[in-house]
């Protein structure tokens, strides 16, 4: 990975050939549980987590909130999966994101995150993992490589801010 | 730290004072593992215009005591600023200020 910089207006960074397939395998898992019947996936820790109630301690009010943002903020996180998945760049290389492009993959890393951390119950005390020896070091691992790419887009984007200013 | 803090009202939450004074509610963020200091600091300010020492105050707050008030007005205003923050994967919510 390349770290993100901001650069005339854009965020510029690089992805080597196997984060790309890494970050497509994420995006495809990610859309099958957003696209996924809801009865199949009922209690889902990652939906509740993606979409968490708007209200915590009355369920009416809680209700009343879903009826009135989920579709849209299912189908932003949809549209904003498409556009990452399409400025990847096929087979690895630079990356030049412009303003739209960059929001995207800023909330859409994040949901990347916050899905792989509850399927793995991160805690602030989680480290990154000091060898491989199983699925979860290596889901572990990427969980960490995906949090400095957010990291470096997050510093990027707020250069990007100081600049205008 | 002192007690809450409610910031001033901003750009994208600007309501009828009389119905804000009415209808007090208050949309909080909920501290989580997984999203990052810079990240919650930058949507705070990306989504409320806040300065960054206001953003960073209120991040701090939300990581050492477990949350904090972002916004305060009427119950629609509160929904939808919840649902803004939902759509950047902050853990907000919105309810009647205690």
């Amino acid at each position: 990975m390349k770290a993100f910089r901001f650069r005339h207006g854009d965020v510029v960074g690089g992805l080597d050939p196997a984060e790309v397939s890494v970050v497509g395998l994420l995006l495809d898992q990610l859309e099958m549980l957003l696209e996924a019947d809801p009865d199949d996936v009922a209690g889902d820790a990652v939906l509740e987590r993606l979409l968490p109630p708007g209200h915590r301690s009355d369920a009416e009010a809680a209700a009343d909130y879903r009826d009135l943002t989920e579709a849209s903020l299912r189908s932003a996180k949809a549209d904003d999966l498409a556009m990452m998945r399409a400025s990847l760049p096929d087979g690895g290389g630079e990356l030049r994101l412009d303003a739209d492009q960059a929001a995207a993959w800023l909330r859409t890393t994040n949901d990347l995150r916050l899905a792989l951390g509850t399927r793995l119950e991160i805690t602030e005390d989680t480290e990154p993992p000091d060898e491989f020896a199983g699925e979860e070091d290596q889901q572990l691992a990427v969980y960490y490589w995906l949090t400095a790419l957010q990291g470096s887009l997050v510093d990027a984007l707020a250069d990007g801010r100081a600049a205008r200013k | 730290m002192a007690g809450p803090l409610a910031p001033e009202r901003t750009p994208d939450t600007t309501v009828d004072e009389a119905s804000s004074l009415d209808r007090p509610w208050v949309t909080i963020v909920w501290n989580d593992p997984v999203n990052l200091m810079t990240y919650v600091t930058f949507v705070l300010q990306e989504l409320f215009g806040y300065d960054e020492p206001t953003a960073t105050t209120l991040m701090l707050q939300v990581h050492h005591e477990g949350k904090a008030i972002v916004s305060s007005g009427p119950r629609e205003r509160m929904e939808h600023d919840t649902s803004r923050l939902h759509a950047y994967g902050l853990w907000a919510s919105f309810q009647r200020d205690s």
